[in-house]
């Protein structure tokens, strides 16, 4: 930019000496390296302070009040009451273990969160060890496998929905034509095996991202490593344990925050699929704030729930962080 | 040599073995990962009265596209695909243009407190967006953003933009030094080597932060429900999830819409597969 300045100024004999000094100026426009990048991110970060973390803070302030945000009641500091609310009374471990309403969610988003997300990290793993080699054919395998990623969620639910149908549903024909049922079994009309569904829906989704983000991990491992190790004699198995899991750790903290997280915030797929039912058996913590925000209009508890969730997304990632963070040895 | 035949042959027996667990694997786990759309096509072909049918029917009799009319005239589909093509759109052109001047600064310059300001980008990725729903949603209604394309970019821009950050400085870290020294060299000033020689040698990176935030505009949910109250502003995604059709459940004209809102990512997963496999990995790259 510098040099178009120059050369059109260049050109302008006989210019004002205002105007001379003004283009002398513009020319001069040269930061040093901290100015730039004071400009540079001064955009960026003041947008995600307005967009992602201001609200944050404006959640937190609202889970303290009656009648947050929408002025349907006059808005009212009202303490820690809507914590106590949602949890409700009784002992903390037996609410935990047996409570409704919020404790129910809770429990339902931590056993999708844990159950799915192991699964699909071992079935990921191997699907990535599977791709780690060239073959005929790779380009189609890969998109092929990409395919439930790109999907949207919600209308997957919508798909997963019509194949689970109790009545006509093509899962229910197949379990028949291969002996395991004798006859349609309504699988999103139970509380079990709805969740048991969601599950397996999730995983089905979500190992081929994983999939992925191994495979560059994978790909990111010296084959010296390899070689050395089968002129030691080490057999497949120990080059797996002693070479390619630890050096594939910083990938799979990545891919465990990633997937975590996400499925920690669950929402699509029971809405599209259950609708949290039978009986809130699919009802995720976000479904649950979602229904008790816009259905019954209770933004307090609502706000409440958020923050809760923040807390525990936070601390997840701190945890995670804390065990397989290894500090780069340079 | 006629002592060697017997295990050659074995070995080729194995080989073979081999080759065809391979393939028949990679076939399998392929299948299964198509297998859904390919239902929603089975279905969306039947005629209306044999979609609800036990045992059912894997060849359509007589195929009709009578269910994909029928989905047509029940909802404005193309006004949503355009929609979606609106939001994603703007979402991915902000973010690039944000990220890549963020990410040239956070990988190329030395500058103070360059850490905590990484770790506050990329901080904002952990967030629950459920948590910034609310807030957002009064925010957005103040400003007359609701059914309105901004009130979705704005919030998709700033929920993606760390991983559009991350793909730049995980790019740029890679270019070789020379490259602005060069331009240092021959009089550009510092903003004058970002923009024309740094910012054009970026495109693949570019190409990669576009489509994966494209993808998730496309695809978000939470947000298009809440902020789109009018039918004629929604995205795609949702006018599918909420599309009920007249009577009760149709399931036929639900997979003709199910089938043709997922078309136009098939042929995007087809095109752009290997970017959005940089791009995914990219990410993963720590």
């Amino acid at each position: 930019m510098a040099d178009t300045v120059e050369s059109s100024s260049g050109a302008t004999y006989g210019e004002s000496p205002e105007r001379q000094n003004r283009l002398q100026r513009y020319r001069d426009l040269r930061f040093t390296e901290e100015e730039l990048a004071v400009i540079l991110l001064t955009p960026v970060v003041s947008f995600l302070l307005a967009v992602s973390f201001y609200p944050i803070f404006d959640t937190v302030v609202g889970s303290l009040h009656t009648g947050y945000v929408l002025e349907i009641n006059p808005q009212e500091f009202v303490g820690l009451e809507n914590y106590r609310e949602l949890y409700g009374s009784g002992p903390l471990l037996d609410q935990f273990l047996n409570g409704d309403g919020f404790w129910n969610a809770l429990r339902v988003s931590l056993i999708y969160t844990f159950v799915s997300v192991p699964i699909e990290l071992v079935l990921g793993l191997g699907l990535a060890l599977l791709l780690n080699r060239e073959f005929k054919g790779k380009y189609f395998a890969q998109a092929a496998i990409l395919f439930p990623w790109a999907i949207p969620t919600v209308i997957n639910a919508r798909i997963w929905a019509w194949m689970f149908n109790g009545q006509y549903g093509v899962i229910n024909d197949l379990l028949i034509r291969v002996g395991i049922l004798q006859q349609p079994f309504p699988f999103l009309a139970k509380p079990d095996s709805a969740l048991y569904a969601m599950l397996f829906i999730t995983i089905w989704k979500t190992s081929s991202f994983m999939a992925l983000i191994l495979l560059a991990g994978l790909q990111s491992i010296p084959d010296h490593l390899y070689e050395a190790a089968r002129m030691d004699g080490a057999s497949r198995i120990r080059q797996f344990w002693d070479i390619t899991l630890p050096l594939l750790k910083p990938t799979l903290l990545v891919a465990l925050i990633f997937r975590t997280l996400p499925a920690f915030q669950a929402f699509g797929l029971p809405f599209g699929l259950t609708g949290g039912g039978p009986a809130s058996a699919t009802t995720t913590l976000v479904l649950f704030d979602h229904q008790l925000t816009f259905n019954r209009l209770n933004f307090g508890e609502g706000a409440a729930t958020a923050t809760i969730i923040t807390l525990i997304a936070l601390a997840i990632a701190m945890v995670y962080v804390g065990t397989l963070y290894e500090p780069e040895v340079r | 040599m006629s002592y060697d035949s017997n295990t050659l042959e074995i070995e080729r027996f194995q080989w073979v073995g081999k080759k065809v667990g391979f393939y028949g694997s990679i076939f399998i786990i392929a299948l299964v990962s198509v297998f859904p759309i390919l239902w929603m096509f089975i279905t969306s072909l039947k005629q209306p009265g044999n979609v609800v049918t036990f045992p059912v029917e894997y060849i359509p009799r007589n195929p009709t596209l009578a269910n994909y009319r029928a989905a047509i005239e029940g909802a404005p589909f193309f006004r949503y695909l355009l929609n979606s093509a609106i939001v994603a759109t703007g979402t991915a052109v902000l973010d690039v243009l944000l990220g890549s001047l963020a990410g040239y600064a956070l990988s190329r310059l030395r500058f103070r407190f360059k850490l905590p300001v990484l770790l506050l980008i990329l901080g904002t990725a952990m967030l629950p967006f459920i948590a910034r729903l609310i807030p957002l949603f009064s925010l957005a209604r103040s400003w007359g953003l609701l059914n309105n394309y901004l009130g979705l970019i704005i919030p998709y821009a700033a929920f993606q933009l760390p991983f559009a950050v991350w793909i730049f400085q995980a790019y740029f870290k890679e270019l070789p030094d020379s490259l602005e020294e060069a331009g240092l060299m021959d009089g550009l000033s510092r903003i004058g080597v970002l923009f024309r020689i740094i910012l054009p040698v970026s495109a693949p990176a570019m190409a990669t932060a576009a489509i994966i935030v494209f993808i998730y505009a496309w695809n978000e949910f939470l947000f298009a429900l809440t902020f789109m109250t009018e039918d004629s502003m929604r995205t795609i995604t949702v006018g599918i999830a909420l599309y009920q059709g007249e009577f009760q459940y149709p399931w036929g004209t639900i997979s003709a819409a199910v089938f043709m809102s997922v078309i136009p990512l098939i042929l995007f997963m087809l095109f752009f597969q290997r970017k959005v496999v940089e791009g995914l990995t990219a990410t993963g790259k720590a």
